[in-house]
């Protein structure tokens, strides 16, 4: 009993006075992801790693965006997000305190223009997306021929339809005659 | 390596012995590693079979688990997982299958030779809609009371995973199972429990203040996860599912979880991950330990030790937050490896807050055992029979109390528990008193485990890359959880995703046998023995009584019975 008495009078108090003053987190605390805007591409790798499905992307060719959204309710804080993001659009900070008292305050949205291909006039990518591709293609191999070029630009069906056609009836014969 | 050959070995013998027993029961004979092997064997033999590895080989029963496999022969197949525990450990893993046509949905029941088997068969029912002919307990264990008769979740043609059923009826309808008669009463505790805040159903039978006898519903926050899992997850994603299975011991579900899939995929982690995954394993035993010793002082209404207990098993979430970022949530897993290295500042400061924890942890616990009511209160209370608990395959420190050095981080090593040097620790007592001093002097070994992985890291990568997955491969993994041992069954599907993964928590094998642990103690002791087994879940919110010789029911608020656990006077149940 009087070890115990004594333990207690050495510890004294421990109990912070948290909220009224701020609790510090370790350094590499995992908390709320911060997104930025500027460096999304949507090309929706967040999205796909995401276990909880905390991030989703979805397209909508009728309005040629895609929206990029994140709903703080759902998240773990895993990082996952950070982990697979290109260009570092997403991360992990420190801060924990995501009370609010509304649902919707819980969730951020971002809306991305997308590519129209000069071929068909349908959306089919993030503008920023396939602006970063012809840039990591430009930093790799030099920059590309105006043909190259051009054919980026293409959506996917577009850029076999314009293949086909290059390679003339026999490329169309050996390809199996999808139509 | 030696100790590879002499567990191969030892599965070799264990199957020679059943071949000779069984000769033409056995069909078919795999091997998935050198310590893991499958026989399927015919139906009809089933249950002798199991029941000869089981009490005539020195099996205890880790899993079994139920697969829709119609899609790939036609049939259902049954696994009985039993980890044969003969001579010296390493121990290897012995794994009976059998098939269960998909126009006949019905298997022989092992549990009448095998107790082990009872829960894991009534869920085949729920979850499958096999039929375990011969089993006594007819009643539903998984699903809840209002589900629709016909519709059995986990076969793969029964529903979407989102799929919520409307509720086929109002009522509360499990029938309790007790003794009847002159002079028996039956106390309802639940439907939420007396030290964590989760939902389970007790209906303690009584004579005046003694239990005769216990009967409990469970699985009220059963939440389907598996279907989850199969329908909507790759791979990765699954490691931070099973994190969630359990918010006190999450981790060790989600490196089961990583384990069986790289068992069943070829892959093998660095050293340097399993060095970290061992760390981190046990810190969370640090804290686990530490709340449940301090949940022990709270019931023996011991308030101050369960404050400084508390206030030490801080220093186990500090520890948690600098390597992984998380306090509880490690996230620290993928296949293949983990995802955060260790840095020399983070190694210090740990290291700093392991010396600071383990002299106060001494202090502490030597003071609450000092305590005079401690002993009184938790001696030859809820008995664990070491029959009965070789009957039900309990585990971790529930088991390691009742004399068995059994522990999965021995038996079966992974990580980096082979290359540390640490010790089972087991205790002769069998009651609530030899359990909790089996989890104080675990909390010394994972210390020492701790400091030993910190020092001596492997150096190298932390994350094996650039694997392939084999479809419908199987794997198993375990983990000695701060409960007692996890194993996680896997069956790797197409489209990196996973085809069948059944996790079986620890406390589910220390379950059934706490029926015979309540028997002959007192109402005011059920708490702490309930808190004892260390439930993942606790806190009855309320609790009925019913007094049979009186034809009475009786309401007793939750904080009335933990009021009469800790002081023991004025019994709530006398008029």
């Amino acid at each position: 009993m009087l070890r115990l008495l004594r333990k207690v009078v050495q510890t004294g108090q421990v109990t912070l006075p948290y909220p009224f003053a701020p609790v510090e987190v370790a350094p590499d605390f995992r908390g709320k992801p911060v997104y930025d805007f500027s460096r999304c591409l949507g090309c929706g790798a967040c999205a796909r790693a995401c276990p909880p499905q905390a991030i989703t992307v979805e397209w909508s060719a009728q309005r040629g965006v895609v929206t990029w959204s994140i709903h703080y309710g759902r998240c773990i804080f895993c990082g996952r997000c950070e982990e697979v993001c290109p260009t570092g659009a997403i991360g992990l900070s420190q801060d924990f305190e995501l009370a609010a008292t509304r649902a919707e305050d819980l969730v951020v949205r971002a809306e991305l223009q997308m590519a129209r291909c000069p071929g068909c006039g349908e959306p089919f990518a993030p503008a920023r997306e396939l602006e970063y591709v012809r840039a990591s293609l430009e930093a790799a191999r030099g920059a590309a021929s105006p043909v190259l070029a051009a054919r980026l630009q293409l959506c996917p069906r577009c850029r076999r339809r314009e293949a086909a056609a290059r390679s003339g009836p026999a490329g169309r014969r050996q390809g199996g005659g999808s139509r | 390596m030696q100790s590879e050959t002499a567990v191969s070995q030892g599965a070799r013998s264990v199957v020679e012995s059943l071949r000779a027993r069984f000769g033409a029961a056995v069909l078919e004979e795999t091997w998935q590693a050198p310590d893991q092997v499958t026989l399927t064997v015919a139906l009809d033999a089933l249950p002798e079979v199991v029941a000869a590895a089981y009490y005539d080989c020195g099996g205890w029963l880790a899993t079994v688990v139920g697969n829709d496999e119609r899609g790939l022969h036609g049939h259902f197949a049954l696994y009985y997982v039993l980890s044969m525990e003969q001579g010296q450990a390493p121990y290897p893993w012995l794994t009976i299958r059998a098939l269960v046509p998909g126009h006949r949905p019905q298997f022989p029941s092992v549990t009448p030779r095998v107790p082990a088997a009872v829960w894991y068969e009534r869920e085949l029912r729920d979850l499958f809609g096999l039929e375990p002919v011969g089993l006594p307990d007819t009643r539903r264990l998984v699903l809840p009371d209002d589900w629709p008769e016909d519709l059995h979740p986990l076969r793969k043609d029964a529903m979407d995973y989102r799929y919520r059923p409307e509720p086929v009826g109002e009522a509360e309808n499990y029938p309790f199972v007790g003794p009847e008669g002159e002079g028996i009463g039956e106390v309802p505790l639940g439907p939420l429990h007396i030290a964590q805040e989760e939902p389970g159903h007790f209906r303690l039978y009584v004579d005046g203040e003694e239990i005769v006898d216990a009967d409990y519903r469970l699985f009220y926050s059963h939440r389907g996860i598996e279907k989850l899992a199969e329908n909507r997850m790759d791979y990765d994603q699954v490691t931070f599912l099973a994190e969630r299975i359990c918010g006190i011991c999450g981790y060790t579900h989600s490196v089961a979880y990583a384990h069986a899939v790289e068992r069943a995929a070829g892959i093998e982690a660095p050293p340097r991950a399993e060095a970290i995954r061992t760390i981190l394993l046990e810190v969370e035993r640090l804290h686990s330990h530490l709340l449940n010793v301090g949940v022990a002082a709270h019931l023996v209404g011991f308030d101050t030790g369960f404050m400084h207990l508390f206030r030490v098993r801080e220093k186990a979430m500090q520890m948690a937050e600098i390597l992984t970022g998380g306090r509880k949530t490690y996230g620290m897993n993928l296949i293949g490896g983990v995802r955060r290295d260790i840095l020399k500042d983070q190694k210090d400061a740990v290291l700093r807050l392991l010396r600071e924890l383990e002299t106060e942890v001494t202090e502490l616990v030597e003071i609450l055992v000092d305590t005079p009511n401690f002993y009184a209160r938790t001696r030859g209370v809820g008995r664990l029979d070491p029959q009965i608990a070789r009957d039900y395959s309990p585990v971790g420190p529930n088991l390691r109390g009742s004399g068995y050095p059994r522990d999965t981080r021995m038996g079966h090593p992974y990580g980096a528990y082979n290359r540390v040097p640490w010790q089972v620790i087991s205790e002769t007592g069998c009651d609530v008193l030899a359990r909790t001093l089996v989890r104080c002097r675990e909390i010394h070994e994972s210390i020492g485990i701790i400091r030993a992985c910190l020092e001596e890291m492997p150096p190298g990568p932390i994350l094996a890359e650039g694997f392939s997955f084999k479809p419908y491969a199987v794997g198993l993994g375990w983990t000695e959880a701060p409960r007692g041992e996890n194993v996680h069954w896997v069956m790797l599907g197409p489209d990196r995703k996973v085809y069948r993964w059944r996790p079986r928590a620890s406390t589910y094998n220390n379950w059934p046998p706490l029926r015979y642990m309540f028997r002959g103690n007192t109402v005011a002791d059920a708490p702490l023995i309930v808190a004892s087994i260390d439930p993942c879940y606790s806190c009855t919110e309320r609790v009925t009584v019913v007094d049979v010789r009186k034809r009475r029911v009786q309401v007793v608020p939750y904080k009335e019975l933990q009021r009469y656990c800790r002081e023991q006077k004025h019994s709530p149940l006398r008029d």
